[in-house]
């Protein structure tokens, strides 16, 4: 990084903040633990004292989860937790940081990998040993499940299928790293439901958003791993927009290159994002092209990801699910699944990872559905660890509500779903 | 480009109120606000006009009121608005958990700061307190928990006081959303309960901090009377308010469910005016700006903690449509000698003055943009701090501008 990129310092801030406490009341985290101070504290208070010179002494900014629930209810519009990723971030900086946390933000590394031995990783991964080990040494929590790997990646499924004949407006399409090894359905549907609108996916080159490093608060490597995705991705966007079905890499993509990271580019790259169901939405309320929705009798739960909430678009996935007749779909009344990412993995936070979802697996016992549906990765492994339901990415459920001439119903194969465990 | 009926600007009490009236009457809504609006920070009960004597009937006291203060913001509502609007209101929060008032005339709760206030409506988990008496009360505070000092509280009222520990072990030092969490669990509050029996020396009143629970607030009370055999009731204290979060909720959770579209963290820069009439906002998220249609707007951005008005070095100014603003003379004037003055500040009649219809006008009465109004109280020529009216204007101004935005 040379020097008139650092980010800006954020020292004239904290004195924006007018101690009103609406953030504790949206944190889940302090809400769960008086270990961490709360955002008022840990933010804007705590920043009054931080100097550059001397030595961090935040011990509980690592029990921030980045969640930037704070950051939504704020009547004063303090960046809360963005004072509390730099703080995390200069604390970890001169801490240093874990072998561990040095493994699990590469996993956009060793994915491609673990996904073309999956045969052998997965049954590895559920070996009572194996993850005995990785508790004892690594410390990622051993009941914790870890997500299985698929084979063949998205990425190579699209490569090698048979693409729909015909034109159409073209869209791009962020899949992100878990899509593309753990999650490969969601990457097929989305593609789907975009051709089933009468669009044409390409698939650009991309990595990973580098959003995993800012939860370990290394602003130098999320920066590096956004630039090569500004480069990749803005040759596309000269032409094309892009949708994302992640709404973390997509709140990393759209608002955190751009504001946080200073990244050259982001904000033309972030005019052209989309979150897919946004995207959706607006073909149907504008009378562009659309699909027609047959109908699914089911009683689904809706939860809206913090990141999502961040986004600050409304609830797109909600709407359009409640075009497709027959579904009887409510928003899930809880505020965090407290996963929290890669948070949830770790040893030292497992606890409150459980106890924050207890709140959401209760409001999920109350509404009794059939099946969950959520935009973000984390939540879909937190929900389905704490409820054992089904749950799926919004464009799973749309797709197979797709009115398809002559065909029969492509039911979504959630028992295929092989979460380990 | 998002198309709107209306567009209501704000997330406090009267933004929500104006949004859910207009979906009631059938209108696509978005509402959009800055952070959480203010019922974190208040929230509590429902005042309409603290100010009238307790022993005055309501209807009177207003009236005669709106007749003496022809400029205030009930006077553009009435009292037949007002009335209406509070019952729109009570129609959200059905039993259990319902707000009612406990007489014909204000009703005296007990506050965190041990005093005695006037308020209208009050919910459930509060209605006790407007019936104790201080001998056959006990106020219990929690041990480490800053916000509500017991002590403090019993003392100035003239009741017996306890601190008690609270029955799990580490969790001293918690906050109120905390605590009124751990209150949603049966378990907890079992255990709560019995240690207070424990405490009582034949009290037929037990105060607490407004941490009941947030999910179901009227069980938590259920089973803490059922075990203590007496009646339990919420003290407000300070932000953020547990009962102000429960109102939120609700407001978000109907409004979600009848199909508005709702934005909240990031703030309305600025509008597209035309011809008169407001076309759109934009609402900044950095590094994007999104804009949005709508045929009408209701501005209830609230007025200094809000955002709503914004005091520059000599005057003061609307940020979002830079409308007039009524201005409470020069700077060296707005404000009194001491803080607790008993007559407010000069610079809290600042706000935004409108027409019959809640239009904002002009000096000289004109109407700025045709499809423009204002509620709430960021309105000018009320003192919603002195008078204790910040419900009963949020309410019932916000129910009439989307009334009468949607009558066209």
């Amino acid at each position: 990084m040379t020097k008139e990129e650092k980010p800006v310092p954020l020292t004239k801030l904290p004195d924006v903040c007018v101690r009103c406490a609406t953030c504790m009341a949206a944190c889940p985290v302090s809400r769960v633990t008086p270990r961490f101070p709360g955002p008022k504290q840990a933010g804007p208070g705590a920043q009054r004292f931080r100097s550059a010179a001397e030595a961090s002494v935040d011990d509980w900014i690592d029990l921030c989860t980045g969640c930037r629930l704070c950051d939504t209810v704020c009547p004063a519009g303090v960046p809360i937790s963005e004072m509390n990723m730099m703080a995390k971030a200069k604390y970890l900086d001169e801490r240093g940081r874990t072998f561990r946390d040095w493994l699990l933000v590469r996993s956009d590394l060793f994915g491609e990998m673990a996904a073309r031995y999956s045969k052998i990783v997965n049954p590895l991964l559920k070996k009572k040993v194996v993850r005995w080990l990785l508790d004892a040494l690594l410390r990622i929590d051993r009941r914790r499940a870890l997500p299985a790997y698929e084979h063949p990646t998205f990425r190579r499924w699209f490569r090698t299928r048979q693409a729909p004949k015909g034109g159409g407006p073209e869209v791009a399409y962020f899949y992100g790293c878990f899509t593309n090894t753990n999650e490969t359905d969601v990457g097929k549907a989305a593609v789907e439901i975009l051709e089933a609108h009468g669009l044409k996916v390409v698939v650009p080159p991309q990595r990973c958003c580098g959003i995993p490093r800012l939860g370990v608060g290394d602003l130098r490597r999320a920066r590096e791993m956004g630039r090569r995705n500004v480069d990749f991705l803005l040759r596309t966007v000269r032409g094309l927009d892009i949708v994302f079905s992640s709404t973390s890499c997509g709140l990393m993509l759209r608002h955190e290159y751009g504001p946080l990271l200073h990244l050259p580019g982001a904000e033309e790259l972030a005019r052209r994002l989309f979150d897919i169901c946004e995207y959706l939405l607006g073909l149907h309320e504008e009378g562009k092209p659309a699909a027609t929705f047959q109908p699914i009798p089911l009683k689904a739960a809706y939860f809206a990801p913090c990141h999502l909430r961040s986004l600050d678009i409304g609830l797109p996935a909600l709407e359009l699910l409640r075009r497709v007749p027959g579904l009887d779909v409510s928003l899930v009344e809880a505020e965090c699944c407290g996963l929290g990412g890669l948070y949830g993995f770790k040893k030292e936070k497992f606890a409150i990872a459980e106890e924050i979802g207890k709140d959401l697996t209760e409001a999920i016992a109350r509404m009794k559905p059939d099946i969950i549906l959520t935009d973000c990765e984390g939540c879909r492994m937190q929900i389905r660890h704490l409820t054992g339901l089904k749950v799926l990415h919004p464009v799973q459920l749309l797709r197979d509500a797709l009115e398809r001439q002559g065909e029969e119903i492509h039911r979504v194969p959630v028992e295929s779903f092989n979460y380990l465990g | 480009m998002k198309r709107f009926d209306l567009i209501v600007i704000g997330t406090g009490l009267a933004g929500l109120t104006a949004a859910r009236t207009a979906i009631g009457m059938g209108a696509k809504v978005l509402i959009v606000g800055r952070g959480m609006g203010a019922l974190t920070l208040f929230g509590n009960t429902v005042d309409l006009l603290g100010e009238i004597p307790p022993d005055t009937e309501m209807e009177e006291g207003i009236s005669r009121w709106i007749a003496s203060h022809p400029e205030h913001p009930y006077a553009r509502t009435g009292w037949e608005g007002i009335e209406s609007a509070i019952a729109a209101f009570q129609e959200l929060f059905p039993p259990p958990y319902n707000f009612a008032a406990a007489g014909r005339g204000n009703s005296l709760l007990p506050t965190g700061a041990g005093t005695m206030r006037p308020t209208w409506l009050i919910p459930v988990t509060m209605a006790a307190g407007a019936a104790m008496t201080p001998a056959e009360t006990l106020i219990v505070g929690f041990r480490g928990f800053k916000d509500f000092q017991g002590d403090t509280v019993s003392l100035h009222m003239k009741c017996r006081g306890v601190t008690l520990p609270l029955p799990r072990y580490g969790l001293e030092g918690l906050t109120a959303p905390a605590l009124a969490r751990l209150m949603d669990e049966t378990s907890f509050r079992e255990r709560l309960g019995e240690a207070i029996r424990q405490q009582m020396a034949g009290e037929r009143f037990i105060g607490l901090p407004a941490v009941l629970g947030l999910r179901d607030p009227a069980a938590v009370l259920k089973t803490l009377e059922t075990i203590t055999g007496a009646r339990v009731f919420e003290i407000p204290m300070l932000p953020p308010s547990i009962p102000g979060t429960r109102i939120f909720h609700r407001f978000r959770e109907e409004l979600i469910a009848k199909g508005a579209t709702f934005r909240m963290g990031h703030p309305v820069s600025g509008a597209v005016v035309k011809d008169g009439r407001c076309e759109g906002i934009r609402i900044d998220n950095p590094p994007l700006v999104a804009e949005y249609r709508a045929d009408r707007f209701i501005l209830a951005t609230g007025r200094f903690l809000g955002g709503g008005l914004w005091a520059e070095m000599e005057r003061i100014i609307e940020p979002v449509f830079d409308i007039p603003v009524f201005q409470p003379g020069e700077r060296g004037q707005w404000f009194g000698e001491r803080f607790f003055e008993p007559e407010a500040h000069p610079i809290h009649r600042a706000g935004v003055v409108t027409d019959a219809d809640l239009r904002p006008v002009d000096t000289l009465g004109r109407v700025v943009l045709a499809n423009l109004r204002a509620a709430g109280s960021i309105l000018a020529h009320h003192q919603a701090i002195e008078e204790k009216s910040r419900e009963g204007i949020d309410i019932a101004t916000g129910f009439l501008a989307a009334k009468k935005a949607l009558a066209l």
